[in-house]
């Protein structure tokens, strides 16, 4: 309409709140959805402001909601700004004005099966079933989720029966070992976490795009799995990546561009030759969290192989983050998950993000500035297969630059007891952990 | 000794003033803030500056110092950086665990430990002895959060004898006690090495000094000589070390609270330290210092109370 994109939604009826602290249960309504989604698009009340720019919202009636949009976006682009993940989350607007954006904090007001009934801090959260859920009331009487930092302490309760359903290790040793367990099993499921490396070419000598390539060819990606195993990670042959999204590249497809980067040591000695660099050294520090470490550490003995040193400091994990946004690091390991490559490409690619320098710094460490018409334009096409192709394009010119060389990306991992059925299949969740329905039941 | 204890505490002020400053500095130049560490992944500058002038980090620090100070002398430990809750109820909730532990593991370490002291000193270089001391070696040795582990494999998974979560609801004492055996006996263990070797040392000495050999010299028995004689002049040293380890235990209980998934000051500690969250630290910084004051002044007082020779002016 007059050249802007709009969304129609109709809320489903009968939806209940939660009753709150100060409120009563009521039923969710379009006041609910306008109020969340401009609380989101408002940059002193959300981290997420930015993926709302030039959205408007309006309430229609009761039931139905309209998003205009100032620039189109394609359904993959758009819907995930509406979905439970970030932003998106919709609020009571009476349970937040009645108790203030931070009293919600610690007893949050929903319309899931389980409300919430009680937090002691370092210790649990207590929900109990909401008869009133919109899809039935739940089989369970109520969930109760306990902090439990270690992760041997979280499979011992696990082995007890104290805990019916554990954080997980990420390795496909630990699966292996409950799935070996009377009574228990691992839930291995998406959403996949990518890892990829970023090399900083505003920095010599990795400007020379000869020694980002050799860097790459020195790395191993099946020693890089091996840290983790299958099927708990598997390998990934660009950023944004095929196995979890459209518009990234297959094995196959990669090797057709020329940019599969296969492990070749000879190769990368060779292109080091050729810039003319030898005996080079790098500093840089990681997390002390294994899924950052380890990659460090793997990459330390790869790069040795052929004649470079990485020198390699631990610190602790938002040093790491803090760090890295500073510029510190000339190659930074990153591990994420976006629901769509145009995330993957605005946060890690786009100039606006380069770290520190960039108008609007994020997380381009690599400082690439070669496909912000690309990503751009792939961001306002609304013709998906086209947006699709537009984003293999944008993932070959950053394989083919070396902006950032893709390993894996690692599943989410949790060990169950057999007592326990979910009530649907687990195969992916955007919020990382298995969803407790009104279906899920336990048994004995 | 009113006197006494009054003049200690005032005297501990400047101290605590001078922690409380050089805490307040040192977590604001360790790299990293809470509004990073709060939005992780998704701390884009735009956003982290917008959550820093919410967290009111914006201030110059001498504002956010005079706010803390301030606070401080109104009883306000002030609001979590992260999750925007009185301080104070965190701790008032953590509290309670951490004592219990430490309290329980300190008995454990002085039941078994003093005992152990005196027989492998009286005893010395005989089997009893030496037995003794390997164990010791080995309770030092340990690891905190092995020994909880292990205890954990054995008692919990394989017995079934306790529960792997060490903390429960004080309005169910019996319970309470089920959950806090294992983590006060994996600290307790640890206790009763340092207790126990130290009593033996401190023991050898006193055993050697004359008015032991006169006390045998007049024909005392051996249980008097060394209960009321010799184990009396070796409280001294002992109350020095149980007042250190009842300050310490306070912060490094915290990998028993983390193997045990309870609820403590030290875990609470770690937390915020890993989130910057400012507030938490200082406000436990403020916990901890007063702490150590009194139990210094009450290790001070029972030197009085053991020591007939010790008088407070």
């Amino acid at each position: 309409m007059d050249g802007k994109q709009v969304w129609t939604f109709t809320l489903r009826q009968g939806v209940m709140w939660h009753p709150g602290p100060q409120t009563e249960s009521y039923e969710l309504t379009a006041d609910d959805v306008v109020f969340s989604l401009q609380k989101s698009a408002n940059s002193d009340t959300s981290a997420y402001a930015a993926e709302y720019t030039g959205m408007t919202f309006e309430k229609v009636d009761d039931y139905t909601v309209r998003i205009t949009l100032d620039t189109p976006l394609s359904p993959l682009l758009f819907l995930p700004k509406v979905a439970n993940y970030s932003g998106g989350f919709i609020m009571s607007q009476r349970a937040v004005e009645a108790m203030g954006p931070d009293a919600i904090k610690t007893h949050p007001v929903g319309t899931g099966p389980f409300m919430f009934q009680n937090y002691t801090p370092q210790n649990a959260i207590e929900l109990v079933a909401w008869d009133n859920y919109f899809r039935g009331a739940p089989k369970l009487a109520g969930v109760t989720l306990r902090f439990m930092p270690d992760p041997s302490s979280r499979e011992l309760a696990l082995q007890s029966g104290e805990m019916d359903v554990v954080d997980g290790i990420s390795e496909a040793r630990w699966v292996d070992k409950i799935n070996a367990i009377d009574g228990l099993t691992a839930d291995v499921f998406g959403v996949g976490e990518v890892t990829f490396v970023n090399f900083d070419m505003s920095r010599e000598p990795l400007s020379d795009v000869r020694v980002r390539q050799a860097l790459a060819y020195a790395m191993n990606r099946e020693e890089h799995l091996a840290l983790f195993g299958e099927p708990v990670a598997q390998s990934v042959y660009s950023v944004a990546p095929a196995e979890l999204m459209a518009g990234g590249l297959t094995r196959e497809e990669a090797e057709q561009a020329g940019v599969a980067y296969d492990y070749d040591p000879d190769r990368a000695q060779q292109l080091l030759a050729e810039a003319g660099v030898q005996n080079l050294t790098f500093e840089v520090v990681t997390s002390e969290l294994d899924s950052y470490r380890k990659h460090y550490e793997a990459l330390q003995a790869q790069l040795a192989k052929i004649g470079v040193t990485l020198t390699v400091n631990v610190v602790d994990h938002p040093t790491f983050h803090s760090l890295i946004r500073e510029n510190v690091n000339p190659i930074v390991i990153y591990i994420a998950f976006r629901p769509n490559p145009d995330a993957y490409f605005s946060q890690f690619f786009h100039s606006d993000a380069i770290v520190v320098t960039g108008p609007k710094p994020n997380t381009n460490f690599s400082h690439y500035d070669k496909v912000d018409d690309l990503i751009e334009e792939a961001r306002a096409e609304t013709d998906p297969d086209r947006q699709v192709e537009l984003w293999k394009e944008i993932n070959t010119r950053i394989l083919q630059d070396m902006a950032a060389m893709p390993l894996l990306y690692i599943n989410q991992v949790y060990g169950r007891s057999k007592r326990v059925d979910y009530g649907h299949e687990l195969k992916s969740s955007l919020a990382l952990y298995p969803q407790i329905t009104e279906l899920t039941t336990i048994t004995g | 000794m009113a006197v006494y204890a009054l003049k200690r505490i005032l005297l501990a002020v400047p101290t605590l003033l001078a922690v409380l400053t050089l805490i307040f500095i040192i977590v604001r130049v360790v790299p990293g803030d809470p509004a990073t560490a709060a939005l992780g992944d998704y701390a884009s500058k735009e956003a982290v500056e917008a959550l820093r002038q919410r967290m009111g980090l914006d201030k110059p620090l001498y504002v956010q110092y005079v706010d803390f100070l301030s606070g401080l002398l109104r009883g306000d430990l002030g609001r979590s950086l992260i999750s925007s809750q009185p301080v104070i109820d965190q701790i008032r909730f953590a509290l309670p665990h951490t004592i219990e532990l430490a309290v329980a593991a300190i008995l454990i370490g002085l039941v078994l430990g003093i005992p152990v002291g005196i027989i492998t000193a009286v005893r010395r270089n005989t089997m009893v002895d030496y037995v003794g001391r390997v164990l010791s070696l080995a309770g030092l040795s340990f690891p905190a959060f092995y020994l909880g582990i292990l205890l954990l494999y054995f008692f919990s998974v394989r017995w079934r004898l306790f529960p792997t979560l060490g903390a429960g609801n004080f309005s169910d004492p019996l319970a309470n006690l089920h959950h806090l055996a294992l983590p006060a006996i994996s600290l307790g263990l640890i206790e009763t090495a340092y207790i126990g070797r130290m009593t033996r040392s401190v023991m050898i000495n006193v055993l050697g000094d004359d008015y032991v050999r006169t006390a045998r010299a007049k024909g005392l028995s051996n249980r008097v000589v060394l209960l009321r004689h010799a184990f009396r002049a070796a409280l001294i040293p002992i109350v020095s070390l149980v007042g250190i380890f009842a300050i310490s235990l306070i912060g490094s209980s915290v990998l028993t609270e983390i193997v045990f998934s309870r609820p403590g000051l030290g875990r609470l500690m770690v937390g915020a330290i890993r989130q910057r969250d400012y507030t938490t630290v200082q406000s436990i910084m403020v916990i901890y210092a007063c702490f150590i004051v009194f139990i210094n002044l009450i290790t001070d007082l029972v030197y009085g109370l053991v020591d007939p020779r010790v008088r407070y002016e």
